[in-house]
């Protein structure tokens, strides 16, 4: 691993193919390649893989379903895709692949899905109340509050690529001092148990801020 | 012409226009590492806080102790991100800083070095707040064990809002190291 991202193809000067790039296309197609085979031939009496895919969807149900009410349960299926990918893109670490969140294009692109959902449902659900809320308490305050609105995908994404890059760069350095079975503790807690809470962060802070636009 | 060399030596810094400007940077590298651990105050006060809570609370209900330990590690590794990530400059200002080889004004560089320090003191700020929101999760668990799950949620969400500070501490220090405008 390295600090720097490494680049494939370059389009004018611009880094076009990189390897974050490369990873999440392969947890793309894994992720569709694994929903298509599951669910191809769905029995009553299920199977192992059906088993953990619907403990899955009754996890993030219930999740959705605390969080963001019963009236919004249409949001599970985009939070489960977000926060497996999110999940199994922190989880890359561990086979010392770069995890493509920690590449600031991955992560704001994500945080943009969530500002544009924040956005596109609070105007339908409110119509102008949702526009007039920019103007409240006062008129000339609607620059702070445009600002603040502005702050939510910069905070999301900078969580998600800060810890992330931690992550690594701290990992870089075990692997520097003590290469051998120490390591193992690092990756358990900046892999997996960070990469674990970031992933409830991340989606938890999407459900909350599209539940508080459209109430 | 006035240049910044002339009113560096001007200003009685005419030791710094005689020294070698990479060497000024190292310096200024070194530094910036140890400033940046000032931040890690506020971090030990919060996991502090959050340990008592937790010590408080296993005395007051004995039965939960299971619960309020967990709560306990959770928390306080939720409040361990703004030391991480005075650490992450730390480490980046050590290994690889990228002013080293970056092309500009001597001064600059080194301001920039050090101004990326320097703004990871804000991790004090975020690690306090996010260790009082940890202890008092410990104490409402110890009261009402059964809301577990909502109340670890309510905290997680409530630490997340309240690390928004320390990120935006993190974007200008790398916004300085990697990004920065003034060179």
């Amino acid at each position: 691993m390295d600090i720097d991202i490494r680049t494939f193809v370059e389009l004018q000067g611009v880094p076009f193919i990189t390897n974050t790039v490369t990873t999440t296309w392969i947890i793309m197609i894994v992720m569709f390649a694994a929903s298509m085979s599951v669910t191809r031939k769905l029995n009553m009496i299920p199977g192992t893989a059906q088993q953990i895919a619907e403990l899955l969807m009754e996890g993030i149900h219930w999740l959705v379903d605390n969080t963001m009410g019963e009236d919004k349960m249409n949001f599970a299926p985009f939070i489960l895709a977000l926060s497996l990918f999110i999940l199994i893109s922190n989880f890359m670490g561990l086979i010392a692949v770069r995890h493509p969140t920690a590449d600031l294009n991955t992560t704001f692109a994500l945080a943009g899905i969530t500002f544009l959902l924040v956005q596109y449902h609070g105007l339908r659900a409110k119509k102008l109340n949702y526009i007039k809320g920019f103007f409240q308490p006062l008129p000339f305050l609607f620059p702070l509050n445009l600002i603040s609105e502005l702050a939510l995908p910069i905070s999301l994404s900078f969580r998600l690529f800060g810890n992330m890059l931690g992550s690594i760069v701290i990992m870089i350095m075990m692997y520097m001092f003590v290469p051998i079975l120490v390591p193992i503790i690092g990756h358990i807690y900046f892999d997996l148990f960070i990469g674990l809470i970031q992933t409830f962060i991340f989606v938890m802070l999407t459900m909350t801020f599209i539940t508080l636009a459209m109430d | 012409m006035y240049t910044l060399l002339q009113f560096i030596i001007d200003s009685g810094f005419d030791w710094l226009a005689e020294q070698d400007p990479k060497a000024l940077i190292l310096a200024a590298s070194a530094i910036g590492a140890g400033i940046t651990m000032v931040a890690r105050i506020g971090t030990a006060i919060g996991q502090g806080y959050a340990a008592g809570k937790a010590a408080e609370a296993s005395a007051m209900n004995p039965q939960t102790i299971r619960q309020t330990t967990f709560v306990m590690l959770l928390g306080q590794a939720v409040t361990e991100t703004s030391g991480i990530f005075s650490l992450v400059i730390a480490l980046i200002l050590l290994y690889t800083n990228p002013l080293v080889i970056a092309s500009g004004i001597g001064i600059v560089l080194i301001c920039s070095t050090l101004g990326a320090a320097i703004a990871m003191i804000a991790g004090f700020g975020p690690g306090v707040g996010q260790g009082y929101a940890a202890g008092q999760a410990i104490e409402a668990i110890s009261y009402r064990s059964h809301m577990q799950g909502s109340i670890i949620r309510t905290m997680l969400l409530g630490q997340a809002i309240g690390q928004t500070t320390g990120i935006y501490a993190l974007i200008v220090a790398l916004i300085l190291l990697y990004a920065n405008p003034l060179l």
